[in-house]
Order: C-alpha cells, then structure tokens, then sequence
C-alpha cells in the first residue's frame, strides 16, 4: 500500500474506535463534550506517532523476546511527556481528562499498531499510519462527543445551538449514554458498509 | 469498620470500575459471549488487580515518593504491572497448573487492561493506607467481575433471539452495558 | 538482548529527568493558579499585578523533623505599589484542620478570608463558609475583637459550631500575627 493509503486507511476503512473496536475506554470516558474528545485526541495522536516513529527506527534492533517491554518503555515514556506537558500549560484540560491521559499508555491502540505495523514497516509508512489512526481516533472521539455534548448540555465546543425550550438528556453525559450512544454509531457505521459492500 | 464497608459498597456498587468509571472495557465485551469465559475473566482481574495493587502502592510509597520521583509514576506502575502477570503466568504454570489452564489466555491479556492500571492510579491518588488499597481494589474488582458475569447472563440469553444484522455482536454488547449501568446509576444516592 | 533493554531504559530516564525539570516551574504555576487563586481573588481586590507570579517564600521555621517551614505570601500591587498581601493558615476545627486563606492590607486590616480547605460537618461546622461568618472579620485588625462574641469579641459564631468558628478565628489571628514579618518579607 501506498504511503496515502496508509494514511487514510485510519481515517475511514479501519478507523478506532468505530471499525476497528480498539480503545474504548478513553472514547467512553472523555467524550462529555466535543473539546474534550479534541484534546484527549492530540494527546493519543501525539504518543501514537512518536512512539511508531522509534519503534519503526528500532524495529531491528529490539530483540523479539523483550520487545513488549521495549515497546512499553517506548509508549510509556511518551505518555509521561505528554502528562508533564499538560500539567504545564494545559491544567484545565489535564484535570478534565484525569486519570485517562497516563492510561494512554494502555490504549489497545498504540501497542496494537507498534506490534501489528511499526514494527515491520520502515520509518515513513510507520509515521503514515499513527498519523491516519490517531487523526481517525480524534475524528471519531470529537464526534462522539459533540453528540453527547449537544444532547447532553445543548451545547458544542461550548456554544449554545439549540433551542431554547431544549431540556438536556443529561444522561448523555453519564455512562449509560455514553455506551447506548457508541452501540448506536457502531450499528450505523455496520449499515453504511454493508451499503457500500451491496453496491 | 464500617468505613470499609463503605468502602466496599461504594467501590462494587456505587462506583464500579466499568460501570462508573468506565475501565476496563475492551476486553469487557469480548470475554461476555460465554459464561465460562466471562467467570474465567473474572478471576483473573480480581487476582491480578488485588495484587498489583499491594505492590504499586509500595513502589509508589517506599520508592517515588521518598526519591522525588512521582513523574514517573506512569512508567513504574505499568512496568510493575507487566512484570507481576509475567512472573504470576510462570508461577502458576509451574506449580498450579490447573489454575494456569483455567485462566488461560487472560492473563497475559489483563496488562492492557485499563482497569488494572485505573485502579492502581486511583488508590494511589486517594493517598489510602495499605489495607485500605487492598479492600478498595479487591471490592472494585469484585464489581468488575459482577458486571461481567450479569452481561454475559443476558448476552448468553439475547444470543438466541431475533437481532437485526446490523446490531449483532459489539453494538447490541454496548447497548446492553449502557443499560446496565443505568440500573447500576440507581446505586448513586447509597453512598455520600 | 539484556543490553538493549537496559539502554532504553537508560535513554528514557534521562530523557524524562530532563522534562521534568524542564516543566517544573510551570507545572507548580499552574497548580498554584488553580487552587489558590480562586481564594486569593475572594480576599483580595482592586490589585492589577499577578499574586501567584509575584509569590515570596517566606521561612518561619522548623518542624520537629529539622525540615524548614516556608509560608507562601501572595503580594497584590497596584501600579507597582504594594497595596496588600494574601496568605493561608490552619486552625483546629471539629473534624481537623480548617485552612484559610487571609487577605490583609499594609496597615494590618483583614480585607476578607476564604475557608479552602475543610473537613466540618456539613450544615454546622461547615457553615464557617458562608459569607455572612466570613464577612464579620472584614475590617478587623490583631485586637480583642477578633474572637468569638463569646470570648469578648465581635465574631459571632456559627450556632451549635463552637469548635469549627473558634478554629478560624484562631487561624485568622495566626495570619495576622504573622503579618509584620511578612510585611518586611514583601516589602
């Protein structure tokens, strides 16, 4: 596949969480608005194409018995700069997403790439690919939680956009609504393929 | 004493690991399909969670905070987690082999597990005593491990009604979670 | 196969050593900014410079441990003049300590308190946060009258919560013996 392809393939074909079913918890957890699907996102992103990027550079030089461990020295180093850098100049963010930034570090995703694709691809592909997946993750993280968060508070990104008479469900914003409302995505996105596939 | 209790109820009812609190999910829905999975499952995340637990909250007590080195914390926990489900896996399967078979492939599996990981972070973070920790982690497992049992119950049952295709497997799991934990929500007002 | 294992983690220690001091003083800014400013804005008003940035260190002591004591003052200027300070200190309540936060001007005058940290029963003791007991010890100075109508003096205590208004009383005469070193210390 081409170095495109490895890119969009994150961003539809196989995108998390919704096609490719990896990385549930961060997407059920954070996602009570649409800012906060976007933050967690980047940050996810950002680990998911660093930690590609050395794993792809190092993938002949880790030897096969440790590598889990290599690979979770690698994810795990990222996922504390990532914290550090948060808790500097992003702390509202940091406090909002909580104890879901240092679980970063055991999103199915990252080790499920690192494993799946970094490690057998060279360096441009490996990037491609966290890149589209993780770009893919935030897509479908935000989504998810402009839904939640315009039904769940009337509100997205923190604008008001419904009428004024709305009354919020806000279970939306608890956890029922959080996995009835993922259920009901992955249930459309399995019609729109099964679509596309008749056609 | 009643502390704990409240400890303990709050940690399997009020705000249970998957339920509430949203971790460990991935392999939630995968091991729900058959009853013998889901206890085999079950077990598995209240051994390795109840004793990862012990052992996080000493590294984090005796060693990160006494050496200044609490930003570390992440990497140390999921390091000692991956060791322990290494050094447990090579225990059992040299002296309680039928343990080791029952468990099976879910513990190597738990390391990813977010709950594992969630629940050590989360005792560390509430500063408890070592006995507290061992309750709380022991009581949030156990609820895991209830959630688990109760969807695999009603999955085994809708497995054999009519579904449409579309809701089949994962959504249809998802759906009935968020069911559950609405019912579970009913536990909100127990505990202040 | 031990060897490249050990030199990731190496790499990744130092690499991570370096972030931390790296973001150390910014990390502690904004921990500051959200906890404390909240209360330092309560206390203090009409100031147009950063407390938090502007913060001093002032040393008070020892425990019994040998380890040194630093009380954190907040200083509030108005273009560029020093017009007042904000500090914190505990009291006993009924259920621990009760921190407050105090806002003083530079003759010594409380400009307002903020209970920020408690554990007080909610309904009694809890009460010490409402404005209308906090707002009794705005003008006030180090005197007899900062203590309970009780004990002779202007405060009056939250009703059936003699032990959670006496512990911020005590910690708001604390703050305010503690005010001509601080004045110094900021001036």
């Amino acid at each position: 596949m081409s170095v495109a392809q490895e890119f969009t393939k994150g961003l539809w074909k196989e995108i998390p969480p919704f096609r490719l079913v990896l990385g549930l918890c961060p997407t059920l957890a954070v996602t009570t608005a649409a800012k906060n699907g976007i933050g967690m996102g980047l940050a996810t992103t950002f680990v998911l194409v660093c930690s590609n990027l050395l794993i792809s550079i190092l993938r002949n030089v880790i030897p096969k018995k440790v590598r889990i461990a290599a690979y979770i020295v690698v994810i795990a180093s990222f996922v504390v700069i990532v914290e550090l850098t948060m808790q500097a100049y992003f702390y509202p963010l940091y406090k909002i997403l909580g104890i879901f930034i240092p679980l970063i570090v055991v999103n199915c995703i990252i080790l499920g790439r690192a494993e799946a694709f970094a490690s057998k691809n060279s360096v441009i592909p490996s990037i491609a690919d966290g890149l589209g997946m993780g770009l893919g993750f935030t897509l479908s993280l935000t989504l998810l939680g402009a839904i939640r968060e315009i039904l769940g508070n009337g509100t997205v990104f923190g604008i008001h956009i419904m009428w004024e008479s709305f009354k919020p469900f806000s279970i939306m914003l608890k956890p029922p609504g959080a996995f009835i409302c993922l259920g009901l995505i992955l249930t459309l996105m399995n019609w729109v393929s099964s679509r596309q596939r008749s056609h | 004493m009643s502390e704990y209790l409240v400890l303990i109820i709050s940690a399997i009812f009020v705000n249970n690991i998957i339920l509430a609190r949203y971790l460990g999910n991935c392999p939630f829905l995968g091991t729900s399909n058959r009853m013998d999975t889901a206890i085999g499952m079950a077990m598995a995340v209240v051994f390795v969670i109840t004793l990862s637990s012990a052992v996080t909250w000493t590294v984090q007590n005796y060693v990160l905070i006494p050496f200044e080195l609490e930003y570390l914390q992440t990497i140390a926990f999921i390091l000692v987690i991956a060791s322990l489900v290494q050094l447990v896996e090579m225990f059992l399967q040299k002296s309680i082999p039928g343990l080791y078979r029952a468990l099976g492939i879910f513990l190597p599996l738990i390391t990813t597990n977010c709950a594992v990981l969630g629940v050590a972070v989360l005792s560390v973070e509430s500063h408890m005593s070592f006995i507290k920790t061992l309750v709380f982690a022991f009581a949030s497992s156990v609820g895991y491990g209830l959630a688990l049992t109760i969807l695999t119950g009603i999955r085994e049952r809708s497995a054999t009604a009519p579904i449409p295709v579309h809701l089949k497997g994962t959504p249809l799991g998802l759906i009935t979670v968020g069911l559950l934990a609405l019912a579970f929500l009913g536990f909100a007002g127990m505990v202040q | 196969m031990v060897f490249v294992l050990t030199a990731i983690c190496a790499i990744s220690a130092l690499v991570l050593a370096y972030a931390n001091k790296a973001t150390r003083a910014a990390r502690e800014y904004q921990l500051l900014k959200y906890v404390e400013e909240p209360s330092i804005r309560e206390v203090l008003k009409g100031y147009d410079n950063d407390p938090i940035k502007d913060r001093v260190e002032m040393f008070i002591g020892r425990d019994n441990k040998g380890k040194p004591i630093r009380e954190t003052i907040f200083p509030a200027k108005k273009n560029g003049k020093l017009i007042g300070m904000a500090y914190s200190t505990e009291g006993h309540g009924y259920h621990g300590t009760i921190e407050v936060m105090v806002g003083v001007d530079m003759n010594g005058t409380i400009t307002g308190i903020s209970i920020m940290q408690h554990s007080e029963t909610p309904g009694l003791g809890a009460r010490v946060v409402e404005p209308k007991f906090r707002d009794q010890f705005k003008g006030l100075k180090l005197s007899g009258d900062l203590n309970l109508s009780t004990e002779g003096g202007k405060i009056d205590g939250v009703s059936g919560a003699t032990y959670s208004s006496k512990g911020v009383v005590s910690a708001v005469r604390k703050a305010l013996e503690l005010f001509p070193r601080a004045k110094k210390e900021v001036s």
